[in-house]
């Protein structure tokens, strides 16, 4: 309990050891009279006893989700940090233009943003956004970094693999300018090949595993292309992408 | 006008006065004619309160956790049967198969002994409660000081088990349990008192009786809410629960007295602490809320026709059941309490407050000051 009331502050000059020094003076907390303070501690605990009964009494307020019977309609918190993924426009593009500022915000170095100029316009646009997963805290700090809002934290948290080199993902399906710069163009061909493909594990070096020796890569979601743009010449795959080992 | 609910009454054999015929009365009475019959009263006794001590073990901590989770916006167990009904069964047989530890610088005798003295007490509290004018196995007629002197006699259980646990938590919340019970122990017996001052007998089935005009926590002027609110708290601290569970305080004292104790001698004290609950809200029901005693109101008979409808065993259950509800009210509710805030609350608090109380009480009576006195 306070005995002091910060409420009615006093700033005085008073004599202390022969030197007239500034000081604050506070009164004291006038404590309220015995029976009021007993009043209020039964006031205390009637209002703690209602507040339970509310909740006893209304089920809707439960928070509990019965995780693997519910996966269907889980419901997340609005804050909710899981995984990193992109955000696309209602064309399924990207927004990401490569500038790295969330490879630099990103405290842990689980960001790697590999760039390269494209072939079509010389800019300088995305070629692959890799995230580690087993490095990664979810801080959001690259979130909060990235000035296009282009990447957020998903909800997906069924993450668990059998070998940490499968928690690298590649974020972006295709690889090209962000939406943006994409819909200056108006030729659908030009278009087309200003984009590549690139899978959720795709990246330089095998990132579904495929290779590894002992290693069934991930049967992970079937990879939607988000892509409306009909990708007729695709680049090679990459060594062991899409390979099933069985 | 008053005809049809007198009809009814007549009907149900249940006519102004209740008769009461306990299960050692039936037992004697057979005695002079036929010893086997006597003998099957006793077993059917035996069975009933082990069944009951059974079924309270299993529901009570069920509907605890049930409702601690749904005050606290969870929702319990859920998997084991249909909302978790049968939760506690799985418990139960995970704490029959587990290992019985004795620490090795216990003492073991009273180690093995102090478990069995715990839940020996609400046992022998379960014989002499009426449960329904029919269902009550010994009607002591010093009901009431039977009951305080065996509730007193509770905590020697829990000192034992602290003191040969040989464990300096199981020893703090041994002590703190003796020193809290027999202070309570005080405030409860002064508000039973009010109440035994007011229906002139110990006997919990006379003092049933007493309250057909009703009950005497509403009857006697204000004295007998007192009286009820001061045994509430004094028994909740009794039976050692939140917020007056200063002897098992988790985060002080580990588990407090029976730290030490493992698999089956630990769900005996932990059953006996759930029988207790229920034998305080009984003996809350009996004494304050008038027992078995529907709910009537002085000389209004067709009001008490109606209410003579529902059994009396109804009665009982659902005035204990509230009791007890409220007590797990209390438990998810409140704060611990410091063990000198403890002791400032019973000694300076309600042990002044029951002495008053009863005073009154004992003027009221003197002067037959009371609602509905006996014609």
């Amino acid at each position: 309990m306070s005995f002091m009331d910060f409420t009615d502050l006093r700033y005085e000059k008073r004599t202390l050891g022969g030197k007239i020094l500034p000081v604050v003076v506070c009164p004291r907390f006038n404590p309220r009279s015995q029976p009021m303070r007993v009043f209020d501690a039964v006031k205390g605990l009637l209002q703690g006893m209602r507040l339970t009964l509310g909740y006893l009494l209304s089920p809707s307020k439960i928070v509990t989700q019965q995780y693997p019977e519910n996966r269907a309609t889980l419901k997340f918190p609005e804050r909710y940090r899981a995984i990193l993924k992109f955000k696309y426009d209602e064309n399924g593009l990207h927004k990401c233009t490569g500038c790295k500022n969330c490879e630099v915000a990103c405290p842990n170095a689980s960001i790697k943003v590999i760039t390269r100029d494209s072939v079509i316009t010389e800019d300088h646009e995305l070629d692959r956004y890799i995230w580690r997963l087993d490095s990664c805290m979810f801080c959001n700090a690259c979130v909060q970094a990235c000035p296009f809002d282009a990447i957020e934290m998903g909800h997906a948290f069924e993450n668990a693999v059998y070998d940490r080199r499968l928690l690298i993902y590649g974020l972006n399906p295709i690889a090209g300018p962000a939406a943006s710069a994409l819909e200056n163009e108006e030729d659908p061909e030009v278009r087309r090949r200003m984009s590549d493909p690139r899978t959720i594990l795709g990246g330089p070096i095998p990132l579904n595993g495929a290779g590894l020796p002992n290693l069934k890569p991930v049967a992970a979601a079937p990879f939607v292309d988000p892509l409306p743009i009909a990708v007729t010449d695709p680049l090679p795959p990459e060594d062991g992408e899409g390979e099933e080992v069985s | 006008m008053n005809s049809a609910p007198h009809i009814i009454q007549i009907a149900l054999g249940a006519a102004s006065s209740w008769q009461v015929k306990t299960v050692s009365e039936r037992a004697a009475d057979a005695l002079s004619s036929n010893i086997w019959e006597s003998i099957a009263y006793m077993a059917v006794a035996l069975a009933a309160v082990g069944l009951l001590i059974t079924f309270l073990g299993l529901s009570l901590i069920y509907v605890e956790r049930k409702l601690a989770a749904h005050f606290q916006c969870r929702l319990g167990p859920m998997r084991v049967g249909p909302h978790g009904i049968f939760q506690t069964l799985a418990d139960t047989i995970k704490l029959l198969v587990k290992e019985d530890i004795i620490p090795q610088e216990a003492d073991k005798p009273m180690h093995l002994l102090a478990p069995f003295l715990c839940l020996a007490v609400p046992v022998l509290i379960l014989g002499v409660v009426p449960y329904s004018p029919m269902t009550q196995i010994a009607d002591v007629n010093i009901g009431v000081l039977f009951v305080t002197a065996v509730g007193g006699f509770g905590v020697m259980g829990i000192l034992l088990g602290g003191w040969s646990s040989n464990n300096k938590w199981s020893m703090l919340g041994a002590m703190r349990a003796g020193a809290q019970i027999i202070s309570y122990e005080v405030s409860a017996t002064l508000a039973l008192l009010v109440v035994v001052l007011f229906a002139g007998t110990m006997s919990l089935a006379g003092i049933v009786e007493s309250q057909q005009q009703g009950w005497w926590i509403w009857r006697a002027h204000g004295v007998g809410i007192v009286a009820f609110i001061v045994y509430v708290i004094a028994s909740t601290a009794e039976i050692n629960r939140t917020p007056f569970d200063i002897p098992e305080g988790e985060s002080e004292l580990t588990a407090g007295f029976h730290t030490e104790y493992s698999g089956l001698r630990f769900s005996f004290f932990f059953l006996a602490e759930f029988i207790n609950m229920f034998v305080v809200a009984a003996l809350t029901s009996t004494l304050f809320l008038g027992g078995w005693m529907p709910f009537h109101i002085g000389e209004w008979e067709a009001f008490n026709g109606v209410m003579d409808l529902v059994p009396p065993g109804v009665w009982f259950v659902g005035k204990s059941s509230f009791i007890i509800f409220v007590i797990m009210w209390f438990r998810w509710t409140f704060p611990r309490l410091r063990v000198d805030q403890l002791m400032h609350l019973e000694w300076k608090v309600l042990l002044p407050i029951g002495l008053i109380n009863l005073l009154a009480a004992a003027l009221l009576v003197l002067r037959h000051l009371y609602f509905f006195p006996a014609a």
